[in-house]
């Protein structure tokens, strides 16, 4: 363990040598090479520790002092933490770039042609490193016009296994489930713009085939999550394809009652119109149209045909509620049921 | 802008330079490919400036570094950065997954297609158009190594053979670029299905590699297997006419080149072998013909259609008698077997003589074309030899004359009957020294044989090909002792400088002896390893230099001529010729 702390800490220095400092500008291929080598070392001590939270501890504090060692040297240093270890090559790569004393022969090795004969990066190999990372990413964008080939985006789908693999990992440590909220919170919830790639993120995470009883209870965590979270289940629910929100529904229960709770919410704030002769969606309720709303009601009972019987109970019992009158307009309810009779 | 000079002058004089890089920067289309990208970074090192000297290349620097720097770690998507960050993922391994789902994604999708398997009616093509726009689509990926897989699933997509389905571009980008797709075998036969260019590439690479080392190497037949073609050529007629016409042009340039004659025998004895497998009835006349030569007259018309294809131009009636192997028949039926094709051949050469003395060039054609096919089925050339070097009795001409015509094709100056005179003293030399009791023969004896070996400088002047030849079949088949025959095999092929040939003779023998193994016995064999590893020896020893260089010059003509042909060839019929080759061989196929 003294070893591996040492080797943390020489790593952590090599990376602020390589961020702030001229020094790197005497590196040549070899050095170069060695320096990403350690870069990958610090990534071998994450997988090793972030399941082991006594270990991490450890580290943790190793990290701790050589930041604070570091903060002294260098002025503008920005600390590693533990959670920067798994990616500290890019850290690495990162700070080599921005580092103006960079050399350009160094520049042009990492930007050069890739090795042709180990068709996968070796990490003993620089060369090429940056030109093999471009391409990826241009291969991506070139790719993605193409999408819509499945029902959730490349990116969504990979997104979402990265969410379920964290998650999995923070409710195994046994930790305060407040810190997975956390971390559901920082992801997901993050604007307006990118609320309905949150949603497809989920919908990945959901719908990936979980054959581990960990995930079988992340994604019941992720439920939970969601259905506390209103506004992310409503934006799922009227921007998701019927599709999609079918296999939602077959897949989980609860999403499946989260589902209908939520329609029943949204068709209860529906308001008729006299004017439009229809049914309008009224303050907080998402803009769905009144044929829309039918339209989600009979896609979540072909779904779930289970749900089905009972669901119309449900609702022929809120439209005696409302006076069980059958002319239109007078409860959302029996519109409803009588569109779906159709 | 090297010729510029430095950066600001070449600020100054291309002043939109910059903004054009620069945005060229940020187009995908232009950084996924390694030539643009490489090309791309060309320009920005040119733009920088080792030793700024005003500001114009400090802020050129500058903004190089930054663009370079923001190209290989900037993220465009926040929330993919954030959760990048929380879950410890590095952008690379994100990426690169991201694109193997994308590829994925786009395999699954080829899969789906409602492409027929195969089909047997050509009017029946697939509507949907995935298989075009995917290759569309693939067109820039064309060197990503991570497209491979949808690349390889696109050739092998039964669609793609009898469809145009795949795009223009696809198919030219795949002959333009120079990377090494890991491609199996069937998208591999695909790819030279679709494209000229790259079958050719292909047959001249095979050729090249096996010239380039000198005599012909121990494993032909692994290396001949290993390029696919015998397979593919099996598989597609058109292809095999194109190998074929490729070899007719280099035939045509390299005479009397013993490499290039033993690889298109290897080649076409492993083409024979997977048409077996293919079709097991395209020789199945064979064991009617063998034991009565009248039965060969009547068997000619039922050859089958399909070798009929794949040997348009060869004589139909040689067809089956060439192709069937020394070991599909019993030893005792070889010599008439021999005897009938010989007067077969002299028939035929004989009629293009008399038609070329009356001018008519068609029957040039003819005359190759049946030397071409002997070529490739040089099993009966090689048996004629063993077969004149152990009878006691007399020479038997008409294995000499067909061991004659092998080596001397044309007819150049009437000297046939020159070369047949040759060969009967070469074999009378032989023959005395095989069978003498003489323990060790002298140089005296040995000296007309090495004569007849040397090249002589006035035209009519035949290769010794053919005295060597025999050479090798006495030094192989005699009843000498072992050491005796190696001796005096070592003391001529050394005198005479021709170790490459006999080599190149040797292997051959040997891997026809390996073949059929009914007729060999181990004396053989211990013989051939003994006689080779002499010729090894003698390779490896620089005594005979100068006898070797005059060897060499006479090859490098041939092998030069391959080095620069890798356009394609202007003796291979156009592509244009090939649809309807194509259907025509699938209609016979699909019967």
């Amino acid at each position: 363990m003294e070893a591996v702390l040492k080797n943390v800490a020489s790593a952590v220095e090599l990376l602020a040598v390589a961020a702030y400092s001229d020094a790197m500008s005497q590196w040549d291929e070899k050095t170069l090479s060695r320096a990403f080598h350690w870069a990958r070392y610090c990534e071998h001590v994450y997988t090793r520790f972030h399941t082991n939270s006594a270990g991490r501890r450890v580290v943790e504090k190793q990290l701790q002092h050589t930041n604070a060692r570091l903060r002294d040297a260098f002025a503008d240093y920005r600390e590693v933490s533990f959670m920067d270890l798994p990616r500290c090559e890019h850290l690495l790569l990162l700070a080599l770039l921005s580092n103006p004393h960079l050399p350009i022969s160094t520049m042009k090795i990492l930007f050069g042609k890739k090795d042709v004969a180990s068709r996968y990066y070796d990490y003993k190999e620089v060369t090429g490193l940056c030109s093999h990372l471009i391409q990826c990413k241009s291969a991506c964008k070139v790719l993605c016009p193409f999408s819509g080939l499945s029902a959730v985006d490349a990116d969504a789908e990979v997104q979402g296994e990265m969410l379920m693999k964290r998650l999995d990992a923070l409710l195994s440590q046994g930790s305060d489930p407040q810190q997975a909220e956390h971390f559901l919170h920082s992801v997901l919830l993050l604007s307006e713009e990118a609320a309905h790639h949150s949603c497809l993120v989920i919908t990945a995470a959901l719908l990936t085939a979980s054959d581990s009883g960990t995930q079988t209870s992340s994604q019941s965590f992720l439920l939970n999550w969601l259905q506390k979270e209103h506004g992310m289940l409503q934006h799922m629910g009227s921007t998701l394809p019927s599709a999609v929100l079918k296999d939602l529904a077959r897949a989980h229960g609860k999403f499946r009652d989260a589902y209908f709770s939520a329609l029943k919410k949204w068709a209860s704030e529906m308001e008729y119109s006299l004017n439009d002769g229809e049914w309008l969606p009224e303050g907080t309720a998402p803009s769905l149209s009144f044929q829309e709303m039918v339209e989600h009601f009979s896609d979540l009972f072909d779904a779930c045909p289970s749900l089905r019987r009972n669901a119309e109970d449900e609702l022929l019992a809120l439209k005696i509620l409302d006076g069980d009158f059958d002319a239109r307009g007078l409860s959302v309810w029996g519109d409803i049921l009588s569109e779906l009779k159709k | 802008m090297v010729s510029i000079g430095s950066t600001a002058e070449s600020m100054k004089e291309l002043p939109f330079l910059g903004q054009i890089v620069g945005r060229l920067c940020w187009n995908p289309y232009v950084t996924v490919g390694d030539t643009n990208r490489g090309l791309l970074l060309q320009c920005l090192w040119g733009l920088y400036s080792e030793n700024p000297s005003n500001a114009v290349e400090r802020k050129a620097n500058q903004w190089i570094r930054k663009v370079l720097c923001r190209l290989a770690t900037e993220e465009e998507n926040p929330a993919a950065e954030i959760l990048m960050k929380s879950t410890g993922v590095p952008p690379k391994e994100y990426h690169l997954r991201v694109l193997k789902k994308m590829v994925k994604q786009h395999q699954e999708n080829i899969g789906k297609t409602c492409c027929p398997k195969k089909s047997t009616d050509p009017s029946c093509r697939c509507s949907c158009d995935v298989i075009q726009t995917t290759s569309e689509a693939f067109v820039p990926l064309i060197d990503c190594p991570e497209a491979s897989p949808v690349i390889c699933s696109l050739l092998q997509h039964p669609g793609t053979s009898f469809t145009d389905a795949l795009s223009e571009d696809f198919l030219d980008a795949l002959n333009s670029t120079d990377s090494n797709l890991a491609l199996d075998e069937t998208a591999l036969v695909s790819v030279w299905y679709h494209s000229l260019p790259r079958l050719e590439e292909a047959v001249l690479d095979l050729l090249e590699s096996v010239i380039s080392t000198g005599s012909a190497p121990q494993n032909l037949e692994q290396q001949v297997l290993k390029t696919q073609l015998p397979k593919a050529c099996a598989h597609h007629c058109s292809m095999f006419l194109v190998v074929n016409d490729i070899f007719r042009s280099i035939l045509r340039q390299a005479e009397g080149n013993l490499v290039v004659q033993s690889v298109i025998q290897t080649f076409t004895r492993c083409f024979l072998k997977e048409l077996e497998e293919l079709e097991p009835q395209a020789k199945t006349y064979i064991c009617t013909f063998t034991m009565n030569n009248n039965l060969l007259s009547a068997g000619k018309s039922q050859t089958s259609t399909s070798l009929k294809a794949f040997f348009p131009q060869s004589p139909p009636s040689l067809l089956v008698p060439l192709l069937t192997l020394p070991s599909e028949m019993p030893q005792e039926a070889w010599k008439n077997h021999l005897e009938w094709l010989t007067a077969s051949l002299q028939r035929l050469t004989e009629q293009e003589e008399e038609e070329e003395d009356s001018q008519s060039s068609r029957s040039h054609h003819n005359g190759f074309e049946t030397w071409f096919l002997l070529v490739q089925c040089s099993h009966w050339v090689q048996v004629a030899g063993e077969l004149l070097v152990t009878s006691e009795a007399e020479p038997c001409s008409p294995l000499l004359w067909l061991l004659t015509f092998y080596y001397h094709p044309t007819n150049r100056w009437h000297c046939r009957a020159a070369h047949l005179e040759e060969a009967k003293k070469a074999w009378s030399h032989l023959h005395a020294l095989s069978s003498s009791s003489v323990v060790s023969p002298t140089a005296d004896h040995l000296q007309p044989l090495i004569t007849l070996l040397s090249p002589k400088p006035q035209p009519p002047s035949p290769a010794p090909l053919l005295t060597l030849s025999l050479t090798v079949y006495s030094a192989v088949f005699c009843r000498l002792p072992h050491s005796q025959s190696v001796e005096f095999f070592h003391t001529v092929v050394h005198a005479a400088g021709l170790h490459h040939e006999a080599a190149c003779v040797l292997r051959s023998l040997q891997h026809r002896l390996n073949e059929g193994s009914c007729s060999s016995s181990d004396t053989v064999h211990v013989r051939i390893t003994k006689l080779q590893s002499t010729v090894t020896h003698m390779q490896a020893g620089g005594n005979s230099h100068t006898a070797l260089n005059s060897r060499a010059q006479e090859d490098t003509p041939a092998v030069t001529k391959l080095s620069v042909k890798k356009q394609p060839l202007a003796h291979v019929r156009p592509l244009a010729e090939f649809p309807h080759n194509i259907n025509a061989s699938h209609s016979a196929e699909a019967e």
